[in-house]
């Protein structure tokens, strides 16, 4: 069958199986920031936004998707530049292996959209369904926050101390 | 990838009816569940999110259309208001954001799954759920969940209005995590006694259930006083199993630890309240 | 030549310009911005999908494999079976050669020996075909009665796992003993008899899923020159591409490239020999992604082990005597089963110097269970769970503060161990004095920033919650002494910039960050002046890869004398051009200055060398082997809140304390410290295997094994010393593993505090708690 739909404002036509999912049908067109990781939507490696609301791709019929609009981590650096909250990830060192985190930008993009001043227990909350391997999740907290900071412009870009230490 | 023929949006509940009662036939809402079914020879699945069933109406009944999600446990003033806040409260232990923005309440209800939440909770409510099968009905949840069929396609929800305090309670090992055992209490109090109540336990591992003596033991007590020895009634009463995630031995155990910590809430926000 | 290495005693850090300093990770750019950098992210055309059939017995003979049906599916490629693949023992265990783990796997058998255990390879045009394929298979087994209780793998009449011939440096087939080892210092029995207080105890570590986000997948092809090639996700290239010769006889290529998590579970050949044995057999290029629940159930876990503990002090607190007596369960097959066991001693046994006798030994058995290998920590997270926990019971018996009792009898700096020069990995060990250790700040500074002493003086019950507080010492390595080698090459560019290939394998810990940072120290310049490049066998220097906590210090030190060496050529280079001595030129900035004030860019210096001067290219390569393996150290201190109406508990706050040398980038060792940590919560609270009773995992995706999730976590603190290990690059030891080694103790230690209940198992669960309180 043959849907259509954008990802990242960009339009697909694509011919598809009829149980094909999502993260599938992404990663055939090229937008392999989008991971299998469990697929039994326990993890959020997948995640990517529907209509500005992250949801698990590895869950999601594409068929399902048709007329919709989809937003991967491709579509949150503008003209290569990364985004606030990729550069906190990046500086606070949150990412180590970096598989989770295209899931994880999706997710605190749309967190920092609904709740510009999230405390860390409700960033932890809207992300709870992002696990992560590596980094125990405190740097992934601190990114964040800073991050929001940032985008409500409360801190400059680069302003953060050193991070020895507690 | 789900091995299926056809994936099919009908415009109607009654060509969605028609298609469903073909055999190898799947409904699909949010498509969560469906997704992770390991079936082979499926013919068709049927996606419903094409007959709208989204809105949220408030009038004797609060009716929620079947394909709301359950972020607007959260997000819609109208449920997240609810008996002192009740759905928001417990939609946080719910799954995921990711989980909360496709999961229907309509899918939650027809996989019955034994270890939903959401069934716990809208039966702690005392709602009504409604389907089609080739005419629309409405059951107290508690009997669609023991007489309910694959073919008929559940429409809709309806919660009573009431003025009972409601607690929710989860057990699970990780914060992201199906429950051990769940519990909902529901609590209509007079002057700080308990003149309704209803109490329901789930993912037993068996699906949730109302545990009638419990209510019948609460009726006319009084709340603050009552808690330890309904506590240890519900361990005797409750009927639980085992499996990898605990001992029935322990899920009784559970039973009595979450009904405390729900009547204990109850009791301090009725304080608050009054 | 002035270069930034000082002399600095292990109390002062030396200021540093680039290392101590934290620079975002080299890798991280396009990691967040989601690039295709992971292994399934390339695109290999005309890729035949590889998927293995699985054995649903936990232990059978395979009678005979009828793949007719398969064959006749359009697409399916071939379907190859233990007749279609060499019958050459080997061990899958990425480890040096010679390994010191039994050669007792093929890359498939007549015999399966658990449940997920390979059977055939299938390659067919697309993924749904070749599970439909898989399906089509029809197999005739002989099931066989199978050991899945590992303390009962070596009883009489036990199923036999390891009958084959040709298998070799297995300890004792005939009883399922993979391994053994032991060793003595002294009379423990004659120490025992002497001490005044004596505690013995029976401690448990469980099987552990390595649960790193990225599946095992590999992808094999054919270059245009007919050269075998493997993009793998592994942490160990130059061994795969070592025993793809060694089971295949033909020569590859293996690619690393970004790795979405290891922790030990990629130190071993898994996909690697199942796309070759396809591309071989096709001459096309094969892929193999395993699914979540084959990384679950087919790769490795770590070794769950048994032991028991015995040790004794005099009534005045000094500790005489320890003795271990362990069991560890290797699985079906004994990848590490040597190595890991032996870990559990040698990296825990020395922190207790003072002790007079000390007697470590046990088996490693095979059961019909997923093989066990290599996970962070290697071992010294089960041996220090029973160490440190049993040190616990004896300060607690003596009546005194834990913190006090362990301080007291552990190791210092300018001391040694006998059991360094004992106990190695699968051999004697290397005698070494310690040069820095600063355990004693970290436990007593830790306990102020912790407020322990306050802490410990509060009620532990408060309605229906109870508090306690938990304190573990451990120590770890850097590097397998005498054994582990690290290369790296640097070649300068004609812009400035460098390229720095290493055969180090960073699978997301930011060692390539570190090394960057270690070469930009040396030759005066920035981290964005490297181009790391890691890792390649066709292109990189060797590396043993990423294991043994050594990239830091091993890859580091090479990375070191490549740059140093680097540096003298630039110097000798300059000196020509600008003609003037070396010893009036030193580095700045990315330039040679002279005293005289004159200065070249590196920019300078290698165009002319490329075009108009002396033409050469400046390239160096170099490579580090040590004969020590300084330990870091490191004191942990848990508080717990345990739910007494359901046994729950809950870690509200983790304080790590870490003497790691030299951080050389401090949110990168902060975040190899919490990640471990986490991993670490993850063994002592979550996470489980649980098999059913024909031995198959039912616990085989994130939905059933519960890795921590974010709100499970909190208050996950670290702290680094003031330390300086004079051997290390810029003075830097391990990190990565040691923060694996504390929470199972700390956590338990604390529970006791909090219930008074000792429990000796992990995981600790809840209805275990609920029960022995309510018992």
């Amino acid at each position: 069958m043959r849907v259509e739909f954008k990802v990242n404002g960009k339009r697909h036509s694509v011919e598809i199986e009829a149980g094909e999912l999502l993260v599938e049908t992404l990663r055939r067109l090229g937008y392999k920031s989008v991971k299998h990781a469990c697929d039994t939507a326990s993890c959020g490696a997948c995640s990517v936004q529907l209509d500005g609301l992250p949801v698990l791709s590895c869950r999601t019929f594409t068929a399902a998707v048709d007329g919709h609009e989809i937003t991967t981590v491709e579509g949150f650096s503008k003209e290569g530049a990364l985004s606030v909250v990729q550069s906190a990830l990046l500086e606070e060192g949150a990412v180590q292996c970096g598989f989770c985190i295209p899931g994880l930008v999706v997710t605190a993009e749309a967190l920092l959209n609904e709740n510009p001043e999230p405390t860390e227990e409700e960033i932890k909350t809207y992300l709870n369904g992002n696990l992560c391997r590596c980094t125990g999740y405190e740097s992934q907290t601190r990114a964040i926050k800073k991050a929001a900071e940032i985008r409500r412009g409360t801190l400059h870009r680069n302003a953060n101390a050193q991070g020895d230490g507690i | 990838m789900l091995e299926v023929k056809e994936y099919l949006k009908p415009k109607t509940v009654e060509e969605a009816y028609e298609l469903g009662i073909l055999p190898n036939s799947l409904y699909v809402s949010g498509g969560l569940i469906a997704a992770q079914l390991k079936i082979s020879h499926l013919e068709r699945l049927i996606d419903l999110k094409s007959l709208k069933m989204d809105e949220i109406e408030e009038g004797e009944f609060v009716k929620i259309g079947a394909n709301t999600k359950l972020a607007a446990f959260m997000k819609n003033p109208t449920l997240s208001k609810l008996n002192n806040g009740f759905l928001e409260k417990s939609a946080r232990e719910i799954g995921s954001t990711q989980i909360r923005n496709m999961a229907t309440v309509g899918g939650s209800m027809a996989f019955k799954l034994g270890w939903s939440d959401v069934i716990t909770i809208f039966m702690t409510m005392k709602s009504q759920i409604e389907f089609y099968d080739g005419g629309f009905q409405r059951v107290p949840l508690e009997n669609y969940i023991k007489n309910g069929k694959r073919t008929q396609i559940v429409t809709a929800v309806y919660l009573p209005k009431s003025t009972h305090f409601m607690a929710f309670e989860k057990f699970a090992k990780s914060t992201f995590d199906i429950a051990t055992l769940n519990l909902g209490a529901a609590i209509l109090l007079e002057n700080g006694v308990v003149k309704d109540a209803t109490i329901v336990v789930g993912s037993r591992p068996m699906i949730s259930e109302r545990i009638r003596e419990v209510e019948e033991f609460l009726k006319g007590k009084e709340l603050s006083n009552s808690i330890e020895e309904a506590a240890k009634l519900i361990e005797k009463v409750v009927k639980v199993g085992t499996d990898m995630r605990a001992s029935a031995e322990y899920r009784k155990v559970l039973a009595g630890a979450l009904l405390k910590k729900a009547m204990r809430r109850i009791y301090h926000e009725s304080g608050i309240q009054s | 030549m002035r270069t930034s290495n000082a002399k600095v005693s292990s109390n002062n850090r030396t200021k540093f310009n680039v290392v101590d300093t934290p620079v975002p990770k080299v890798d991280g750019y396009a990691l967040v911005k989601g690039k295709t950098v992971f292994t399934d992210d390339f695109n290999i055309p005309n890729a035949l999908t590889v998927k293995i059939l699985r054995s649903p017995h936990a232990h059978a003979i395979i009678k005979s494999v009828d793949a007719s049906k398969a064959l006749e599916l359009e697409g399916v490629i071939c379907v190859l079976t233990h007749e279609d693949v060499p019958r050459v023992a080997y061990t899958r265990a990425g480890q040096g050669y010679p390994e010191p783990s039994p050669y007792d796997t093929f890359v498939l058998d007549k015999k399966v020996r658990y449940v997920g255990d390979a059977v055939a390879i299938v390659a067919a045009e697309t993924e749904e075909i070749a599970n439909r394929a898989l399906k089509l298979i029809k197999v005739d087994y002989e099931v066989l009665p199978a050991v899945l209780d590992y303390e009962h793998a070596k009883d009489d009449g036990a199923p036999v796992i390891h009958d084959e011939p040709e298998i070799s440096g297995a300890y004792d087939v005939s009883h399922n003993i993979a391994s053994h080892y032991e060793m003595h210092i002294e009379d423990v029995e004659e120490e025992l008899a002497k001490s005044d207080v004596v505690v013995e105890g029976t401690y448990y570590t469980p099987n552990q899923s390595h649960a790193m986000m990225e599946p095992h997948t590999a992808i094999s092809y054919f270059d245009p020159n007919g050269r075998l090639t493997i993009i793998s996700s592994t942490q160990v290239p130059y061994h795969v591409r070592r025993i793809i010769r060694h089971v295949f006889g033909v020569e590859s290529r293996v690619i690393k490239p970004r790795i979405g998590g290891g922790f030990g579970g990629k130190q071993a050949v898994h996909v690697e020999a199942y796309v070759t044995a396809v591309t071989l057999k096709t001459g096309r290029p094969a892929r193999c992604v395993y699914t979540r629940e084959e990384t679950m159930t087919a790769s490795n876990t770590r070794h769950a082990m048994r032991f028991k503990v015995r040790v004794g002090a005099s009534k005045s607190g000094e500790l005489r005597v320890i003795d271990m007596e362990g069991l560890s369960n290797t699985g079906a097959y004994g990848e590490h089963a040597l190595t890991t066991f032996m870990v559990a001693g040698s990296k825990t046994l020395p922190l207790y110097n003072k002790v007079k006798a000390v007697r470590f030994k046990g088996d490693i058995v095979y059961t019909n269970t997923e093989p066990a290998g290599a996970f962070r920590g290697y071992g010294a997270p089960q041996g220090m769970f029973a160490l440190d926990c049993a040190l616990d019971e004896l300060a607690n018996k003596l009546g005194m503060d834990p913190i006090e009792f362990k301080l007291k009898n552990s190791i210092r700096e300018g001391e040694t161990s006998p059991v360094f020069k004992v106990m190695g990995e699968g051999r004697e060990g290397v005698e070494q004095i310690i040069q820095s250790c600063k355990i004693e700040e970290c436990a007593l500074e830790g306990a102020k920033l912790f407020d322990w002493y306050e802490k410990k003086k509060k009620p532990r019950i408060n309605g229906t919650k109870a508090r306690g507080y938990g304190v573990a010492f451990a120590m770890q390595g850097s590097s397998i002494p005498a054994i582990d080698m690290g290369g790296a090459t640097i070649k300068m560019n004609d812009d400035g910039t460098f390229n720095l290939m290493v055969g180090a394998t960073d699978l997301g810990t930011g060692s390539d960050t570190i090394l960057a940072q270690i070469a930009a120290e040396v030759l005066h310049t920035t981290t964005d002046k490297f181009i790391v490049y890691s890792s390649d066998t066709d292109v990189t220097p060797f590396d043993k890869g990423a294991y043994a906590s050594s990239t830091t210090y091993v890859s580091g030190n090479a990375t070191k004398r490549a740059a140093e060496k680097m540096a003298q050529e630039i110097l000798k280079a300059a000196s020509e051009i600008m003609n003037e001595p070396v010893d009036s030129l030193h580095l700045e900035n990315g330039q040679v200055v002279s005293e005289n004030g004159t200065s070249l860019t590196y920019s300078e210096i290698q165009t002319k060398l490329f075009y108009t001067f002396k033409q050469r290219q400046l390239e160096v390569t170099e490579s580090f082997v040590s004969e020590v393996s300084p330990p870091p150290y490191m004191v942990s201190f848990a508080e717990v809140e345990i739910d007494l109406e359901t046994g729950k508990v809950e870690v509200v706050e983790f304080l790590n304390y870490v003497d790691c040398g030299t951080p050389i980038n401090p949110k990168l060792a902060r975040g190899q410290v919490e990640g471990a940590t986490a991993q670490g919560i993850g063994m002592a609270l979550y996470e489980e295997h649980v098999l059913d009773k024909n031995g198959r995992m039912v616990t085989n995706d994130f939905f059933t094994y519960k890795i921590p999730a974010r709100k499970d976590l909190k208050n996950i603190k670290v702290k680094f010393a003031q330390s300086y290990e004079p051997t290390g690059p810029f003075g830097a030891k391990s990190v990565s593993e040691i923060g694996l080694d504390t929470p199972g103790p700390a956590i338990a230690n604390a529970i006791f505090d909090a219930i008074g209940v000792r429990l000796r198992k992990l995981p600790i669960k809840s209805e275990e708690v609920f029960f022995a309180l309510n018992s």
